[in-house]
C-alpha cells in the first residue's frame, strides 16, 4: 500500500516538471504596448481640445496701423549695410564694449513689437478672459504710467509688482494721442472683490479725457488705492485705455464722493463695455500686481471702516481611509487621532502648552539635550514617544 | 481679534495643470465674506503653492518647473526666452527685433548674447517673471555664459523655490509658510 502511494508522487513529480511552462508575467493591466497606445500628451491634447468653431475669440480693437513696409525694409536694409561697413563699430563689437542703451531698446520696442509682446503677456495673465470674456484687443497705443512715491518714479508696465503704499496717489498717464480725440481709463481690480464672486471694483474712472490730457477729462470715479486684503496673494490691477468716437454721458454711474463705497465701486468691465460698444474700442493695456503690506491695515480701519479681513488659503483637507475595526500593525494612538475632532485634540495641546506657562514667569529654557532626560521606568513606550515628540518639538506641537 | 479661522471646506475645483482660485476663510462674525476668489492666474505661484509638473524622476533635464530659459541660435539670430510649463512663452527677446538689431554690429556675437541677456532680464522683471531655471550646461568664456551672467546681473534669479505642500497633521515637519514673509 505505502509502496504505490509513493510511486504514485513520484510520477506526479515527474509530470509537473515536464508540464512547467515559462513563467508570465502577471502585470496585465498595463494597457497597450507604447507604439499603439497614445502618449500622455496626445491624451492631454485630446482631453482639452477645443472646436475652433465654438470657442473662438473676437477681436475688438483698433485696426493694425498701416505703416510703408517696402519702404521701411529698404531703410533698414541701408542701416545696417552702413553699420556692417563701420569699421569702429567692428572693432569695439569685438572688445565687448559696444555701447548698448536699454533705454533705447525699449524706446524703439514700444514703437515696433510691442502691441503684440503686451497682448501675448496679458493672454498669459488671463486679462482679456477675465474683462471682456471671449474678446481680446492689440493694444496700439502705449501707455506710460508712473506712481510718485517718495520723489521716486514707479513705473508700471505689464505685470511688475507694486506695493500699495507706493499706489496712494492717482498715478500719472502719459499716452500720445491726436488733439481732437476722446478717450476713457479705467483702473480695475478683478481678483479683490470681498463679497462677490467674478467681480470686479473699479478703482478709477476718468472718461472724456481730450487729446491725451487725463487732468482735463471727467472723472467718473475717484482714484482708489489698491487694498488686498491679507492672505489672498497677488491681484492685478488693470489700466485700459478706450478710445471715443463721440462724447458720452457717464452720469448715470457717475459718483464722485470722498467717502469711499465699496458697494457702489463694485463693477464689470464686460457690461460696461457692452453698454457703450458703439462709441468705445479699447486701445491700451498697462497693468500691475500689488499684494497686502502693512500700511493697508490703517487704511481699513479709517478709510473703509470695517475690521481688517486676514484670508488664508484652503489647502484640500488629506484623505483618511476609513476606519476598522481591527486595524492590523497600525500603533494604536496615533490611529485613533486620525479619527478624531480636531478642535478637540487643538483643545488638549493647548491647555496642556496654557498647564506650563507661568503668567509672571518666564517661559522654561527649550531642553539643552532633549533626548538624554530620563524617563520613568513605568512610562509605556507609546508615551515615551508621544514626550520625546513635543520635547523635540515635531508634529503637532509646533501648531498650537 | 482674527484668530479662530479653521473652517474646512473643500476646494471645489482643482484642475490639474493649474489651480486658478485662492480661496480663504474668515470668521464669519466680522462681516467678511467666507471665501475671497483671487482670479489671477500667477498668484498661486508666486506665493509656491501652485502645481509642479514632476515629470519622471530619472528624466534629465527635468520638467518640474514653472519658468524656464530657453536659448535657441538659428544660423542668423539669437533668441533667448521663459517657457511656462503650460507651453506658454510670455516674454522673449531675439536679435531679429529691430529694436535690438539695430545697435548691434552682429546678431551673433558675444556682444549680441550679451545684449540679449540684458534686455530678457529688463522685460521679465516688467512682466513680473523673477525666477527661472536654467538647465543648460555652460562652458567657460563661452557666449551663453555671457548671457545668464547679464541675465543674473539684471536681476533675474536662475533657480525656483520648491513648491509649498501643507503638512498632514500628523507630519513631523511644518516648513515655513512663504506668504507670511513681506
Amino acid at each position: 500500500m505505502s509502496f504505490s502511494v509513493t510511486c504514485l508522487l513520484k510520477k506526479q513529480n515527474r509530470l509537473l516538471t515536464a508540464i512547467s511552462v515559462r513563467h508570465r508575467s502577471q502585470r496585465r493591466n498595463l494597457g497597450k504596448p507604447p507604439g499603439i497606445a497614445k502618449t500622455l500628451e496626445e491624451r492631454m491634447e485630446e482631453m482639452n481640445f477645443k472646436d475652433p468653431k465654438i470657442h473662438f475669440k473676437v477681436d475688438i480693437g483698433l485696426p493694425t496701423p498701416q505703416r510703408d513696409k517696402k519702404m521701411e525694409t529698404a531703410k533698414r536694409i541701408e542701416f545696417i549695410k552702413k553699420i556692417k561697413c563701420n569699421a569702429e563699430l567692428e572693432k569695439l563689437s569685438r572688445n565687448n564694449e559696444l555701447p548698448v542703451s536699454l533705454d533705447e531698446i525699449s524706446n524703439d520696442w514700444s514703437k515696433t513689437n510691442a502691441p503684440l509682446h503686451i497682448k501675448k503677456v496679458a493672454e498669459y495673465y488671463g486679462i482679456f478672459e477675465h474683462l471682456f470674456g471671449d474678446a481680446y484687443f492689440t493694444p496700439y497705443v502705449q501707455m506710460d504710467i508712473s506712481y510718485d512715491y517718495n520723489s521716486k518714479k514707479v513705473p508700471v508696465y505689464r505685470g511688475n509688482i507694486i506695493k500699495p503704499n507706493e499706489a496712494l496717489y492717482s498715478p500719472k498717464v502719459n499716452f500720445e494721442a491726436p488733439e481732437k480725440t476722446l478717450w476713457t481709463l479705467m483702473l480695475t481690480n478683478p481678483d479683490g472683490h470681498l463679497h462677490k464672486e467674478n467681480s470686479e471694483y473699479i478703482h478709477w474712472l476718468v472718461g472724456n479725457i481730450p487729446g491725451g490730457d487725463v487732468n482735463r477729462g471727467e472723472t467718473v470715479f475717484n482714484y482708489l488705492q489698491p487694498f488686498p486684503a491679507k492672505g489672498t496673494g497677488y491681484q492685478r490691477m488693470i489700466f485700459v485705455l478706450y478710445k471715443q468716437s463721440s462724447e458720452i454721458d457717464f452720469s448715470s454711474i457717475k459718483s464722485v464722493s470722498e467717502k469711499i463705497d465699496l458697494a457702489n465701486r463694485t463693477f464689470s468691465t464686460f457690461d460696461f463695455y457692452c453698454s457703450h460698444e458703439d462709441i468705445m474700442t479699447p486701445a491700451g493695456l498697462a497693468f500691475y500686481q500689488t499684494d497686502w503690506d502693512n500700511s493697508l491695515t490703517k487704511f481699513y480701519h479709517d478709510q473703509l471702516s470695517m475690521p481688517e479681513p486676514v484670508y488664508e488659503y484652503d489647502f484640500q483637507p488629506p484623505y483618511i481611509k476609513p476606519q476598522k475595526w481591527f486595524p492590523l500593525k497600525e500603533p494604536f494612538n496615533l490611529y485613533m487621532d486620525k479619527y478624531r475632532d480636531e478642535k478637540q485634540i487643538a483643545k488638549e495641546f493647548l491647555m496642556r502648552k496654557l498647564r506650563k506657562t507661568h503668567p509672571f514667569q518666564k517661559p522654561e529654557p527649550p531642553l539643552k539635550y532633549p533626548n538624554a532626560v530620563p524617563f520613568k521606568k513605568t512610562t509605556p513606550s507609546w508615551l515615551k514617544l508621544e514626550m520625546k515628540k513635543e520635547r523635540l518639538r515635531w508634529g503637532r506641537v509646533n501648531d498650537y | 481679534m482674527l484668530v479662530g479661522r479653521q473652517s474646512k471646506n473643500i476646494l471645489s475645483s482643482v484642475t490639474n495643470t493649474n489651480i486658478k482660485r485662492c480661496l480663504g476663510t474668515a470668521p464669519e462674525d466680522s462681516g467678511h465674506a467666507q471665501f475671497v476668489y483671487n482670479r489671477n492666474p500667477r498668484n498661486l505661484e508666486k506665493l509656491r503653492i501652485a502645481y509642479k509638473p514632476a515629470g519622471y524622476h530619472l528624466e534629465k533635464p527635468g520638467r518640474e518647473f514653472w519658468h524656464k530659459l530657453q536659448v535657441t541660435t538659428s544660423k542668423r539670430h539669437v533668441t533667448a526666452s521663459v517657457l511656462h510649463h503650460t507651453g506658454v512663452v510670455p516674454v522673449m527677446a531675439t536679435t531679429a527685433e529691430w529694436a535690438v538689431r539695430k545697435q548691434l554690429f552682429s546678431t551673433l556675437d558675444k556682444m549680441a548674447y550679451i545684449t540679449i541677456g540684458k534686455v530678457l532680464a529688463q522685460r521679465c522683471l516688467e512682466c513680473g517673471i523673477s525666477d527661472m531655471i536654467n538647465t543648460y550646461e555652460v562652458l567657460p568664456n563661452s557666449k551663453l555664459e555671457a548671457l545668464l551672467e547679464n541675465l543674473l546681473k539684471g536681476g533675474i534669479r536662475l533657480e525656483e523655490d520648491p513648491r509649498y505642500k501643507s503638512p498632514n497633521p500628523w507630519d513631523q515637519e511644518r516648513p515655513e509658510k512663504p506668504w507670511e514673509h513681506y
